[in-house]
C-alpha cells in the first residue's frame, strides 16, 4: 500500500508498539474486572454459604430424625395408594385422550363464541346510536340484525357451555381416581414439611444437589457483567426511610449494607458462629420482624452509627472498643481510621447512646442500663445546671440553697469545703473546682484561695453558722435516733459511710445516695439547725426535696444527736484558707480591667476597701465559676449557665473538639469526653493561659463506670433526628412523662418499687412485708382521687410498718397529678374519676361474698375501721374500711383471684374460693351456704361477691391515732430478718 | 546527615528565599542575554540540559521523594491521593523541559555549524498525517488509557465527608491545577487573582503569536534564536505558575501557614500577619496624620503608583532600553506586550513588597470592593 520510504517513523516498529500497548490495554481491562469482582464481602458470603450448608445438613438430619418413625407409616399408605392407582391407568390414559380431544373442541366453540359478541357489540352500537338520533338517521334500521344477532351469540354460548359441562366431568373422574393418592401425599408433605424447608433450601445453595443444569446456571449467574442479573453473591442493604443520614443540606435516608457480610445476624442458627457471622446477641428485641426493631425500620446504623453503605471492614468505619481490639484490627484487617466518615460506628460499649433518639421522652427505658445510669448521673451530678441540654434538662438545682447560708455553716467551713469539698465528705457530690492540675503553681494558688476566701464570704457573712454543736436542747437519746433513722425511712435517700466503700456504680445504688452522706455533720452545722431542719426542711430551704417525715419534737432530737455524733475532726482542725491580699486585688483588678479601661480600674479598686473587694471577686468569681448553675444564691437569679450547650454535643465533628496540645488522647470524641470526664482541666497542659481563661469544669471524681456511661449519654445528645413516625412513646402524655422524671427527682424508687425499678430501702429494712409498699400496678390500684388526698396528708395504711410515707409538700398538686399519670401510663389505666361501685346488698353474689369473707377470716389481719385484727400487730394488714375509697374495683377483683403474681412475695394469701366439686358434695350447703351452692364454683360471680361485700364495710377510714397510740404503749417489737421464719407462721396460711 | 538535608530544604522552601532563588536561577537557567549565558557556561548549568544532567536531576527528585516518603511529617502530604498528580507534574515538568532544552542546545550545535537542524527531513519537509501521526498518537491514546486505569483501579478517588459550611476543612484547598491561583490570593484581590489575572493568562497565551514575529525556531527547537521569548515564558510558567502550585501542594498548612517539607503541621502554628496598605505607609507612618476622609485622596499614591506602572513605565521603556524593539514590533505589539508582561510581573513585585514592607495593598478601597 503505502511505500515505507515515505513514512516518517518504521511502521514495523509502529506495529509492535501497537500490539504491546493493545495487550497492556486489554491486561489493564482485566485486571478492571478482577478489582471490580473481588470484593471483601464476597469472601465472607462464600465463607456463609458453606456454614450455611453445614448447619442446614445439620437441620435436616435432625428433622429427618423427628420424623423418622411417624414417616414411615405414611410413605406406606401412600405406596399403596399409588398402587392401587396403578391398576387404573388405562382409564386414566383414556380420560386424558377424552380431555384433550374435549379442550381442544371447546377452544374452537369458544373462539367463534368471542367472535359473535364482538359482532353483536357492533351492531349493539349502530341501533344505539338510531335511537338517540333517530330523527336525523336515514339509512336501513339495524334492530333486525341486532336481535338475530343476539339470537346466534346465545346458540353459541349453549355449545360452548356444553363443552365446559363435559371438561368438568371429565376433570373431576381424573381427580378421582388420583384423589387417594394425593391425600396421601399431602399427609406425608404434612410429616415433612420441616424437612422439606430445609431441603428446598439446601439445593438451592448446596451444589452438590443440583442438578448439572442449576449447577452450570449456579456458576454462571456469578459471572462478571452478567451478575447485574441475579448474583448469589450481592450487596445485600436495607433502605430506612424514617432515619437520614444528615449531608448539612439534605438529609438522606440511611442505607445499611452490613447484612452483606454479617450474613448470619437475624438467624438464630448462628450464635455460636465467628464473627462476622455471629447472630445479633439479642434478637427478641432486634431485627426480626417480630420484634420491637425490625431491621427494616431501623436498619443497623440506626443504633450502631457508622457507614452503612460500607462493603468493607475498613469501609463501614467500625470502631474499635479498646486499645487491643484496635492492635488486632490493624493487624487482622489492615483498619485504619476513616477521617472523612463524620459518623463512625459507635464502639460496643457506647450503643446504647443510640436508644435515646427515638427513646428521649425520658422514660425509663428497660434494657438500656448504662444510658439510665448514664442519663441519671447527668441529673444528679448537675451537668445540665451548666450545660443546656434540651432534650434533657435540669428539673432543679442539684445542690442546696445557699440563701440562708448564715444559719446554718461558718465561713470558715464554707471556704475549706469550697477548696476541698472531698476531704470533708470522701464521696460528696459537690465536685472540686480547685486544686486541679491546671492549678498547682504557687501564683495560681493564692490566686485561687483568695477567689475562696472572696466566695465564703459573699455567701456567709462574719458571724454566721457560730452555733454550738453540742446544744441539749436539741438533742436526745442518740442510739434511739439510729434506732429512727433506720426504721423510718431516712435510709430510703441517705447513708451514712463514715469511710470509701467499694461499690458498683448503678442506678439501684444512686438511689440509695440520693441526698448526701451525712457523714460530718457534727462538724459542719448546729445541733439547732439539724432539728429544725428535721422537723420542716422547707422552713430553711423552700426548694428543698428532703421531705417531712413528721417526726415528733422527741424523735427529732434523737435523730439529731445520732447525726451530730458524726464529726470529722481532720477537717476540722485544716487551717482556714489564708488570703493574699495582693492575689485578692489581683484578682479584683483583672475582673475590673475586663469592664473597663485599666486606669478607671486601678482607680476604682484604690477606692474599694477590703469588703467590698471580698464581696466584688466574691460575686465575680462565683458568677466565673458558675456555682448558681447547682445552687440557688442571692445575686444569681437571673445568671445564664456558664457551660458550653451539649445539645447536639454527641455529633459534634470531631476537629470541632480542642485537643488543645494532648497527643495521647485518641481522635475520637468519645475519647474526647472520656478525658475530660476523668480530669476535666487536661487540654490545658501546656498551655499559656491567663488565669480567668484557664479551663474551670469542675472534677467530679467520677469512676470507670461512671465516666462510661456519662460519656454514652453525651453521645445520646446528638443531631441524629428521627422521624416522627418512628418515635417510641410517642403516644405517652406529656403529664405522664414529666411525672416519670418527678419520681426521679424525688427518689421515690428509693423507698419503693416502681416499674420494676428501685426499693433499695427494703434491703436496709430486711424483710419486704415491713418495707414501704411496692407500687407496681398501682395506677390500676389507687383511686386517682385518694391518691391525691394520700400525698398531701399521708395517713397509715399498713398499720405494722415503722416506715412511713413522708410528706412532701413542696410537690405541686399539678406535679401530684403528674406522677399519678405517670402511674396509671404504666397500667394502661386510662379512668381518672369513678363513680361509686353499686352492688345489691341482696343478692346471691354479695352474700355468697359475705360468706367468703368469713371463712377467709379477713380480721385475722385486717383492721375493719377502729376494729382491731385478731392476730398481733407483726401480722397487721390494711383498713378494710378504706377501700372503697383507696382502690379501684376492677384490681381488687384481680387482686384477689391471685395476689402473688400481682405482687410476688406478699403476705397477702388468696381467698380459697370452692370449686364445683366441693360444693356438689353431700352437706356442701352446710360448710359453704346455699348461696355459694347456687353459683356453682363460679369463680367470677365470687370474687365479684367478695369485692362487693369489701365495698360496704363501714367504718372510720383514718386510723392513724389509734394506731400511734398502740405502739406508744406497746412499740415495734417485731420486723428485722430474723423472726422472719416466726412470722411465715403467724400468717396462719396452712389453715386455708 | 539525612536531617540536616532535611533541615536545609526546610529553611530553603520558605517562599521568600525559595521564590528568590528561583527568581535569580531562571535567567541562568534560560539565559535571555550573553551575560548570563557567560555565567551559565561557567557554572556548568547548561549541562543539566545534557543526558547526565537529566539523569542528576531525576535522581535528586527521586532522591528528594524518598526521603520524604520516610519523613513522618512529608509522608502524610506525600502520601494523599490528591498529591499524586503533583508528584508526576514534577518529574514530567523537568523530563519534557530537559528534553526539549537538550534538543534545543543539540540543534543549536548545529545551527552553529550551518546544518539544519535535526528535525529538518526531506526537501519537501512533510510527513503523513496516516499513518505517521496518527498510528503513533493512538498508541499514546491507549497507553495513557491504560495508565488511567491501573492508577484508578490502585489509588482509590480522594472523597471526603459532605460539604459542611459549619465545619470546613483547615487548610482549604483548591483542586491541585488552581493552587496557583488560591497562591495568587495570598498577595492579590480576590477579583484580580481570581478573576483578571486568570483571563490576562488565557488572553494572553492566545496573543503570544501575535505578538512574537519572530520567524526563527519553527518546527524544530531552538533556544538560541529565541532565548528572550523562552526566558519570560518559562519564568512566568515554572516560577509563577508551576511552583506556586507545588508551594500550594506540599508547603502550605493548617490555616494557611507555611510550612516547609519535613515540618509538622501543627494547627496551633500562629504567624503575625500585620500587613500595611501603601495609604497608610503615606499618611499615617510618613506625614503623621489620620487616613483623608476623601477615598480618592485616601489613594492617591496607590493611583500614582499603578499609573505610572503600567502606563508611563511602558513609555519610558519605549524610549530607552526597548527602543529596538519598539521599533521592530510597532506600537499595537508593544502595547499588548507591556500589558501582559507588566500584570505578570507584578506579581512577582507585589510578593516581594509583601515580603520586604508588609505592604497589604497599594490601593485599598474596601468600600468599593477595590483593592489591588
Amino acid at each position: 500500500m503505502f511505500n515505507n520510504d515515505e513514512r516518517y517513523w518504521d511502521i514495523q516498529k509502529l506495529n509492535k508498539w501497537f500490539a504491546i500497548s493493545s495487550i497492556l490495554f486489554l491486561i489493564s481491562m482485566g485486571w478492571t474486572f478482577i478489582d471490580d469482582n473481588d470484593d471483601e464481602f464476597k469472601v465472607y458470603q462464600r465463607e456463609f454459604r458453606k456454614m450455611e450448608i453445614e448447619v442446614s445438613e445439620k437441620k435436616l438430619q435432625q428433622e429427618l430424625e423427628a420424623v423418622k418413625a411417624e414417616r414411615v407409616s405414611y410413605e406406606e399408605k401412600l405406596a399403596s395408594a399409588q398402587s392401587l392407582l396403578d391398576t387404573q391407568n388405562e382409564r386414566l390414559a383414556e380420560l386424558e385422550e377424552t380431555l384433550q380431544t374435549l379442550k381442544a373442541r371447546y377452544y374452537n366453540e369458544n373462539m367463534i363464541y368471542q367472535g359473535q359478541k364482538a359482532e353483536v357489540d357492533g351492531l349493539k352500537y349502530l341501533v344505539e346510536a338510531e335511537n338517540a338520533h333517530h330523527d336525523a338517521h336515514h339509512g336501513p334500521s339495524h334492530k333486525d340484525d341486532y336481535a338475530a344477532a343476539m339470537d346466534l351469540l346465545h346458540e353459541y354460548k349453549l355449545i360452548k357451555e356444553a363443552s365446559e359441562i363435559e371438561i368438568s366431568k371429565t376433570e373431576e373422574e381424573i381427580m378421582q381416581i388420583q384423589a387417594d393418592v394425593k391425600l396421601r401425599k399431602d399427609q406425608l408433605n404434612v410429616v415433612l414439611k420441616d424437612v422439606n424447608i430445609v431441603d428446598n433450601k439446601l439445593t438451592k445453595i448446596d451444589r452438590e444437589r443440583m442438578t448439572f443444569a442449576n449447577k452450570v446456571g449456579d456458576v454462571v449467574r456469578d459471572l462478571p457483567i452478567i451478575d447485574f442479573l441475579d448474583p448469589y453473591y450481592k450487596v445485600h442493604q436495607v433502605v430506612v426511610k424514617d432515619m437520614k443520614y444528615d449531608v448539612n443540606f439534605a438529609a438522606v435516608p440511611k442505607v445499611d449494607r452490613c447484612m452483606s457480610c454479617h450474613l448470619g445476624i437475624d438467624k438464630p442458627d448462628f450464635v455460636d458462629a465467628p464473627q462476622p457471622y455471629t447472630t445479633h446477641p439479642n434478637l427478641d428485641l432486634y431485627l426480626t420482624s417480630a420484634s420491637p426493631h425490625p431491621m427494616d425500620n431501623f436498619g443497623c446504623t440506626g443504633c450502631h452509627a457508622g457507614r452503612g453503605r460500607g462493603t468493607s471492614f475498613v469501609s463501614s468505619t467500625h470502631t474499635p472498643s479498646n486499645a487491643e481490639e484496635k492492635a488486632r484490627w490493624q493487624e487482622e484487617y489492615d483498619w485504619e481510621v476513616m477521617h472523612h466518615w463524620l459518623q463512625p460506628m459507635l464502639p460496643t460499649q457506647y450503643t446504647e447512646a443510640s436508644c435515646f433518639k427515638c427513646h428521649n421522652n425520658n422514660l425509663d427505658l428497660k434494657g438500656a442500663d448504662k444510658l439510665n445510669l448514664g442519663l441519671s448521673l447527668v441529673d444528679k451530678s448537675g451537668c445540665n445546671g451548666c450545660h443546656l441540654v434540651q432534650d434533657f434538662p435540669q428539673l432543679s438545682k442539684v445542690g442546696p440553697n445557699l440563701t440562708k447560708l448564715d444559719e446554718k455553716v461558718s465561713r470558715d467551713w464554707v471556704a475549706n469545703w469550697i477548696k476541698a469539698p472531698k476531704k470533708f465528705r470522701h464521696n460528696t457530690k459537690m465536685p472540686s473546682v480547685f486544686g486541679q492540675d491546671n492549678q498547682d503553681s504557687p501564683e495560681m494558688q493564692a490566686w485561687n484561695d483568695a477567689e475562696i476566701v472572696a466566695m465564703s464570704s459573699y455567701l456567709v457573712s462574719e458571724n454566721g453558722g457560730k452555733k454550738s454543736t453540742s446544744d441539749h436542747r436539741f438533742m436526745g437519746n442518740a442510739e434511739n435516733g439510729q434506732h429512727l433513722f433506720e426504721a423510718i425511712g431516712c435510709m430510703g435517700c441517705h447513708v451514712i459511710e463514715p469511710d470509701p466503700v467499694e461499690t458498683e456504680t448503678t442506678l439501684k445504688d444512686q438511689t440509695k445516695r440520693h441526698g448526701p452522706n451525712l457523714v460530718g455533720v457534727g462538724s459542719k452545722t448546729s445541733a439547732e439547725w439539724v432539728y429544725n431542719w428535721i422537723k420542716d426542711p422547707l422552713l430553711y430551704n423552700p426548694e428543698s426535696r428532703m421531705p417531712n417525715l413528721r417526726v415528733s419534737d422527741e424523735d427529732a432530737k434523737d435523730i439529731t444527736a445520732y447525726i451530730m455524733s458524726f464529726t470529722n475532726e481532720d477537717f476540722n482542725a485544716m487551717p482556714g484558707v489564708d488570703l493574699d491580699e495582693n492575689a485578692l486585688n489581683d484578682v479584683a483588678f483583672t475582673h475590673l480591667s475586663k469592664q473597663m479601661p485599666e486606669a478607671y480600674a486601678e482607680k476604682k479598686l484604690a477606692e474599694m476597701d477590703l469588703d467590698e473587694k471580698l464581696h466584688y471577686v466574691g460575686k465575680k468569681s462565683i458568677s466565673h465559676y458558675g456555682c448558681f448553675g447547682c445552687h440557688t444564691i442571692d445575686g444569681f437569679e437571673k445568671a445564664k449557665p456558664i457551660g458550653t450547650e451539649l445539645t447536639e454535643w454527641g455529633s459534634k465533628p470531631v476537629g470541632k473538639l480542642d485537643f488543645g496540645l494532648m497527643h495521647d488522647v485518641d481522635h475520637t470524641n468519645h475519647a474526647w469526653f472520656d478525658a475530660k470526664l476523668k480530669n476535666p482541666r487536661i487540654f490545658d497542659r501546656g498551655k499559656v493561659s491567663p488565669p480567668l481563661d484557664l479551663l474551670k469544669m469542675p472534677n467530679f471524681d467520677f469512676n470507670e463506670t461512671e465516666v462510661e456511661a456519662i460519656t454514652t449519654a453525651i453521645l445520646a445528645f446528638n443531631g441524629n433526628k428521627v422521624d416522627e413516625a418512628i418515635k417510641a412513646h410517642n403516644n405517652v402524655d406529656e403529664m405522664a412523662q414529666e411525672g416519670s422524671r418527678l419520681i426521679k427527682q424525688y427518689n421515690c424508687q428509693g423507698c419503693h418499687l416502681i416499674d420494676d425499678f428501685g426499693g433499695q430501702l427494703v434491703d436496709q429494712i430486711g424483710a419486704a412485708e415491713y418495707a414501704p409498699p411496692n407500687l407496681n400496678t398501682q395506677g390500676a390500684k389507687a383511686n386517682p382521687k385518694w391518691l391525691l388526698g394520700f400525698f398531701n396528708d399521708p395517713s397509715i395504711i399498713r398499720p405494722n410498718l415503722e416506715v412511713r410515707m413522708p410528706s412532701f409538700h413542696q410537690i405541686t398538686d399539678e406535679q401530684w397529678n403528674a406522677i399519678i399519670k405517670y402511674f396509671q401510663h404504666l397500667d394502661n389505666e386510662k379512668i381518672s374519676y369513678r363513680d361509686d361501685l353499686a352492688f345489691d346488698k341482696h343478692s346471691i353474689e354479695f352474700k355468697g361474698g359475705e360468706m367468703l369473707h368469713e371463712l377467709g377470716a379477713c380480721n385475722n389481719c385486717h383492721f375493719y375501721g377502729e376494729t382491731f385484727p385478731k392476730q398481733d400487730a407483726s401480722t397487721w394488714a390494711p383498713n378494710l374500711a378504706m377501700t372503697k375509697d383507696r382502690l379501684n374495683p376492677e384490681w381488687v377483683k384481680e387482686w384477689l383471684r391471685d395476689p402473688q403474681t400481682m405482687m410476688p412475695g406478699t403476705k397477702m394469701p388468696a381467698p380459697f374460693l370452692p370449686t364445683e366439686d366441693l360444693l356438689t358434695v353431700d352437706g356442701a350447703e352446710n360448710d359453704w351456704g346455699k348461696e355459694l351452692v347456687k353459683m356453682n364454683g363460679d369463680t367470677e360471680a365470687m370474687l365479684d361477691g367478695l369485692r362487693d361485700y369489701m365495698w360496704s364495710i363501714k367504718g372510720k377510714t383514718n386510723i392513724d391515732k389509734t394506731i400511734q397510740d398502740y405502739f406508744d404503749e406497746h412499740g415495734y417489737d417485731f420486723g428485722g430478718d430474723d423472726e422472719d421464719d416466726e412470722d411465715d407462721d403467724d400468717w396462719g396460711d396452712d389453715d386455708w | 546527615m539525612i536531617d540536616t538535608f532535611k533541615s536545609v530544604i526546610d529553611a530553603l522552601s520558605a517562599p521568600t528565599v525559595s521564590f528568590t532563588l528561583l527568581t535569580v536561577l531562571t535567567p541562568l537557567l534560560f539565559p535571555p542575554t550573553d551575560w548570563f549565558d557567560k555565567i551559565n557556561r561557567k557554572l556548568g548549568i547548561y549541562k543539566l540540559w545534557t543526558k547526565t544532567g537529566c539523569f542528576v536531576g531525576m535522581a535528586f527528585i527521586t532522591f528528594f521523594f524518598i526521603v520524604g516518603y520516610f519523613d513522618p511529617n512529608f509522608n502524610i502530604t506525600l502520601t494523599k491521593p490528591d498529591n499524586f498528580p503533583i508528584v508526576l507534574m514534577v518529574y514530567s515538568m523537568f523530563f519534557f523541559i530537559w528534553l526539549g532544552m537538550n534538543k534545543a542546545y543539540i540543534n543549536d550545535d548545529r545551527l552553529d555549524q550551518g546544518m539544519k537542524p535535526l528535525e529538518y527531513n526531506d526537501p519537501d519537509d512533510k510527513v503523513l498525517v496516516w499513518p505517521d501521526l496518527v498510528y503513533i498518537e493512538f498508541i499514546a491514546l491507549i497507553l495513557f488509557m491504560v495508565f488511567l486505569i491501573v492508577w484508578s483501579i490502585l489509588v482509590a478517588a480522594p472523597l471526603e465527608e459532605p460539604a459542611n459550611p459549619a465545619a470546613t476543612p483547615n487548610p482549604s484547598k483548591a483542586p491541585w491545577y488552581f493552587l496557583g491561583l488560591q497562591e495568587m490570593l495570598v498577595y492579590f484581590d480576590p477579583w484580580l487573582a481570581g478573576i483578571v489575572f486568570p483571563m490576562f493568562i488565557i488572553f494572553g497565551m492566545m496573543a503570544i503569536p501575535y505578538m512574537d514575529i519572530n520567524p526563527k525556531g519553527e518546527g524544530y527547537y531552538s533556544f538560541k534564536e529565541r532565548r528572550i521569548g523562552i526566558f519570560i515564558f518559562m519564568y512566568g510558567w515554572l516560577i509563577l505558575w508551576i511552583f506556586l502550585i507545588v508551594i500550594g501542594t506540599f508547603f502550605r498548612g493548617p490555616n494557611w501557614n507555611f510550612f516547609g517539607p519535613f515540618e509538622y503541621w501543627d494547627p496551633h502554628k500562629v504567624v503575625p500577619l500585620n500587613n500595611v496598605n501603601l495609604s497608610e505607609y503615606f499618611w499615617v507612618k510618613m506625614l503623621n496624620t489620620g487616613l483623608p476622609e476623601n477615598i480618592m485622596l485616601r489613594e492617591f499614591m496607590g493611583f500614582v503608583a499603578v499609573f505610572a506602572y503600567m502606563f508611563i513605565f511602558p513609555i519610558i521603556l519605549a524610549k530607552t532600553w526597548f527602543k529596538d524593539l519598539f521599533e521592530k514590533i510597532g506600537p499595537v505589539r508593544y502595547t499588548s506586550l507591556m500589558l501582559f508582561g507588566l500584570t505578570m510581573f507584578s506579581l512577582p513585585i507585589k510578593m516581594y513588597l509583601r515580603w520586604i514592607f508588609n505592604l497589604k495593598y497599594i490601593i485599598a478601597i474596601p468600600e468599593w470592593f477595590f483593592n489591588i
